[in-house]
C-alpha cells in the first residue's frame, strides 16, 4: 500500500470504527474497503484489525471466507462466466476456456492490458436464458464464444 | 393513436434482448413501452404483448423489426395458445408478467398487499394458526412446517426479535426468489410484515446475494417506497427493514451461516440446538424463511388456508415453483401442484430436447441434488416421495442434461463446487470433499483404479452421516447417483491396470 492509500483507507475505516461494546461487523467494513479501493491489500489487515478492535486473525478469516472478497488488484473489467449447472449443461465450461484463449489470460487472472479479469460464478440466476455471462454489473444470456468476443470489444 | 406495449425488465428478459428491443423503439412516435414483471416463460423472452380487440395478444422472440406487425396486431398469440403457460395452476405467481415492479399502487390495485392489510386485524396466534392449517412447508429446501418455525420465535420472550429473508438462492438452476425480488418487491415486503406480526419482531433483513445486484436494487426502492407510503409498519410502529449484500458463499444459504455473515463472520454453520427461532441473529430470536416462502405466505392469507391445504398432496400442500433449465426447449419457471411425476413435468412443459438432443439425465434440487436417469422419472414431485428415494426437491430447480454430457466431467464438476464452498466446520466435508474431488480429477484423466471408485463411495458414506448441514451430507449425492446410474462411463475411464 502507498502512503496515499493507507491514508484514505484510515479516513474510511475511521467512519466503521464500531460504538463502543459492539462487536465491529468485520464483512460490511471489508466490502466497503474493496467497494472503494477495487480490492482489499492483504498487507491493510493490521490496520483494519486495529481499527475495528478485533484481531488480525478474525479479519483474515473473513477476508479468506468469502469469493467475492479480492486481495489483489483486479482488472477495469471482471468477466465472470456461470459455471452453475443449468449454465455448465448449455456448455458455458467450454465457453470459459474460449473466453481465456482469446484474451491470453487463465481463469483468475488479468489480461496485460489491464482490461479484464477472467472469474467464474456459480449461479446468477438467468439459469433459464444461459449460458450466462456477467461483465461488471451486466447480465448477457445465450452466449456464444463468438458473441462473447464481439461483446468484449465495446469495454475497454 | 398510441400503442401501448407491454416487455419485461426481468434479468433474465434483459439478458434475452428486452432493453435492445426498447432502445430500439426509443425514437417511436405514439408508443408506449411499460416494462413489466416476467411471466417467467423465459424461452419466449424478449417478450413484447400488446392488448387487442380480442384480448392479450403475446410476439414472441420479438425482434426490432416486428414493431409495425405488432401495432397492426399481426402474429399474436393468445396466452391459452401457448401450453407452457395455460397448463399451469398460477397462484404466487399469478400477476407475473402484468405489472410494474415499482408500484405500489398497481399493486394494490391487482390485489396485493390485502394479506398484510388482514394479518394487522389478526392476533399472532390467528396468524400461526391460519399457516398451520395451510400446511405450508418451507421452499427453502428444508420444508420444514412455516407455522412451526413461527410459533417457536413468537413463543420466546425476548426484547427484540428479526425476521429474515432468505434471498441468497445459490442452488444453480433457481431463479424464482430473483423473479420474485424483481417483479413483486412489495410481495416481499408484504410476506416479512406478516412473518413480523406473528413473531413479535419490528426489525427485518433481506440476505441477498451479490449475484443479483438488480433484485437488490430493487428491493431497496421498494422497502424506500413502502416507507414513503407510510405501509412499512407492524402492529403500527415502524418496521426497520434492510438489505445485505453476500459475499459469493454458497452456504452462507443455510440459515446458521447466513445469520455469522449477517452478523459480519465468516459464514460457518453452527449446531442446532438452540433453533434460530430461540436465539439466532446476536443471540435473539429470529425467523429465517426463504423468499418464495415468504411469497406464499402472502397468498395463504389472501385465500385462505383451505385453498392452500386443498392443493398437492397429503404432505406437499400448495403449489411447487418449478425452474426449468438446461437441455430442454422451454426453460422457464412453472407453477403446478404438488403431486405431478417429474416424467410428467419434463413431458407438458419441457417442450422436447433443444438442438435434437437426447435426454441423459435430469437433476433435481441444485448442486446437492440427486441425477435421474430416464428410467426413474416416475417419482411424484413431492417432498415425501423424493425424501424416500433418498433425493431432494430443494429449491425447485430442475436442470436437464443432454446426451454429450460426460458425467465424470460432471461427478468431478460437482465435487470440486463441494470442496470449494465447504464453510470448513466439519473434517468430513472440509476434507473428505477435497479427497473426492482429487480422486474424480485422477479418474477423469484415465489414472483411476476401482480402489479409488470404493474409496469414492466410502468417503461419501462418510460425509452423509457426519455432516452438521446439508453441504457435507447432501455433497455426495450428485457424485453417487452418476456412478450408479451411469457406472460403464466411470469404469471405461479406469486405466488397465495390466499395462
Amino acid at each position: 500500500m502507498t502512503e496515499r492509500v493507507r491514508g484514505a483507507l484510515a479516513v474510511l475505516l475511521s467512519a466503521h470504527r464500531p460504538e463502543p461494546g459492539r462487536r465491529a461487523h468485520i464483512l460490511s467494513v471489508l466490502s466497503a474497503v474493496q467497494e472503494a479501493f477495487g480490492y482489499v491489500p492483504a498487507d491493510a489487515v493490521p490496520l483494519i484489525a486495529d481499527t475495528l478492535a478485533v484481531t488480525e486473525a478474525d479479519v483474515a478469516g473473513v477476508l479468506s471466507y468469502y469469493p467475492d472478497l479480492h486481495t489483489v488488484p483486479r482488472g477495469r473489467h471482471a468477466v465472470r462466466v456461470c459455471l452453475g449447472e443449468a449454465c455448465v449443461a448449455n456448455r458455458s465450461t467450454a465457453l470459459l476456456e474460449s473466453l481465456c484463449h482469446v484474451v491470453g489470460a487463465d481463469l483468475g487472472r488479468t489480461t496485460s492490458d489491464g482490461r479484464f479479469t477472467i472469474e467464474r460464478v456459480y449461479c446468477l440466476g438467468n439459469c433459464a436464458v444461459g449460458p450466462t455471462v456477467m461483465v461488471d454489473e451486466q447480465i448477457y444470456g445465450r452466449v456464444g464464444s463468438e458473441d462473447l468476443r464481439k461483446t468484449l470489444k465495446d469495454y475497454s | 393513436m398510441a400503442t401501448t406495449l407491454y416487455l419485461s425488465n426481468d434479468t433474465s428478459a434483459r439478458a434475452a434482448g428486452a432493453d435492445q428491443l426498447a432502445n430500439a423503439w426509443a425514437e417511436e412516435c405514439d408508443l408506449q413501452l411499460i416494462r413489466t414483471s416476467s411471466r417467467g416463460a423465459f424461452f419466449l423472452e424478449p417478450l413484447v404483448e400488446c392488448d387487442g380487440p380480442a384480448g392479450r395478444l403475446l410476439w414472441p422472440r420479438a425482434t426490432p423489426g416486428d414493431l409495425p406487425r405488432i401495432r397492426t396486431g399481426i402474429g399474436g398469440v393468445r396466452l391459452a395458445d401457448v401450453p407452457f403457460l395455460a397448463q399451469q395452476q398460477r397462484f404466487v405467481f399469478s400477476r407475473f408478467g402484468q405489472a410494474e415492479p415499482l408500484s405500489l399502487t398497481q399493486y394494490r390495485v391487482q390485489g396485493g398487499w390485502q394479506a398484510a392489510d388482514r394479518a394487522a386485524g389478526w392476533s399472532p396466534e390467528t396468524i400461526i394458526q391460519e399457516m398451520k392449517a395451510s400446511g405450508l412447508r418451507g421452499r427453502g429446501g428444508a420444508a420444514f412446517p412455516v407455522w412451526n418455525k413461527w410459533d417457536i420465535a413468537r413463543r420466546t420472550a425476548s426484547d427484540q426479535k428479526y425476521v429474515v429473508a432468505n434471498a441468497d438462492e445459490g442452488d444453480a438452476g433457481t431463479y424464482c426468489d430473483r423473479m420474485i425480488m424483481e417483479g413483486e418487491p412489495f410481495r416481499l415486503i408484504e410476506g416479512m410484515l406478516i412473518c413480523a406480526k406473528a413473531i413479535g419482531a419490528d426489525c427485518g433483513y433481506i440476505y441477498c446475494r451479490w449475484e443479483y445486484p438488480v433484485a437488490a436494487g430493487t428491493m431497496r426502492v421498494a422497502i424506500a417506497e413502502a416507507e414513503r407510503a407510510g405501509v412499512l409498519t407492524v402492529g403500527g410502529r415502524p418496521f426497520r427493514l434492510e438489505v445485505f449484500r453476500g459475499a459469493g458463499s454458497y452456504v452462507c444459504g443455510e440459515e446458521t451461516a447466513l445469520l455469522s455473515s449477517l452478523e459480519g463472520g465468516r459464514g460457518m454453520v453452527k449446531v442446532r440446538l438452540p433453533y434460530p427461532a430461540v436465539a439466532g441473529l446476536y443471540e435473539k430470536p429470529t425467523v429465517v424463511s426463504n423468499v418464495l416462502t415468504l411469497a406464499t405466505v402472502t397468498e395463504i392469507l389472501s385465500r385462505g388456508a383451505a385453498w392452500h391445504a386443498a392443493l398437492g398432496t397429503e404432505r406437499s400442500k400448495g403449489t411447487v415453483a418449478l425452474q426449468l433449465g438446461g437441455r430442454i426447449r422451454q426453460p422457464g419457471l412453472i407453477e403446478i401442484p404438488f403431486g405431478s411425476t417429474l416424467r410428467e413435468v419434463l413431458e407438458r412443459f419441457g417442450g422436447g430436447m433443444a438442438d435434437g438432443g437426447r435426454f441423459k439425465a435430469v437433476q433435481v434440487g441444485g448442486p446437492l441434488g440427486s441425477l435421474f436417469p430416464e428410467s426413474q422419472l416416475d417419482i411424484p414431485v413431492c417432498f415425501d416421495a423424493f425424501t424416500e428415494a433418498g433425493a431432494v426437491l430443494g429449491h425447485g430447480g430442475i436442470v436437464v442434461f443432454d446426451e454429450q454430457t460426460d458425467m465424470v466431467e460432471l461427478a468431478r464438476h460437482y465435487m470440486t463446487f463441494t470442496a470449494e464452498e465447504s464453510c470448513g466446520t466439519c473434517s468430513p466435508c472440509r476434507i473428505g470433499s477435497v479427497r473426492s474431488r482429487e480422486l474424480l480429477e485422477r479418474i477423469e484423466r484415465g489414472h483411476g483404479t476401482p480402489a479409488d471408485l470404493e474409496l469414492l463411495a466410502d468417503l461419501g458414506e462418510t460425509m452423509k452421516v457426519t455432516s452438521l448441514c446439508a453441504h457435507g451430507a447432501r455433497g455426495p449425492y450428485p457424485v453417487l447417483t452418476a456412478i450408479e446410474h451411469f457406472g460403464p462411463e466411470f469404469g471405461n475411464r479406469l486405466r488397465n491396470i495390466d499395462t
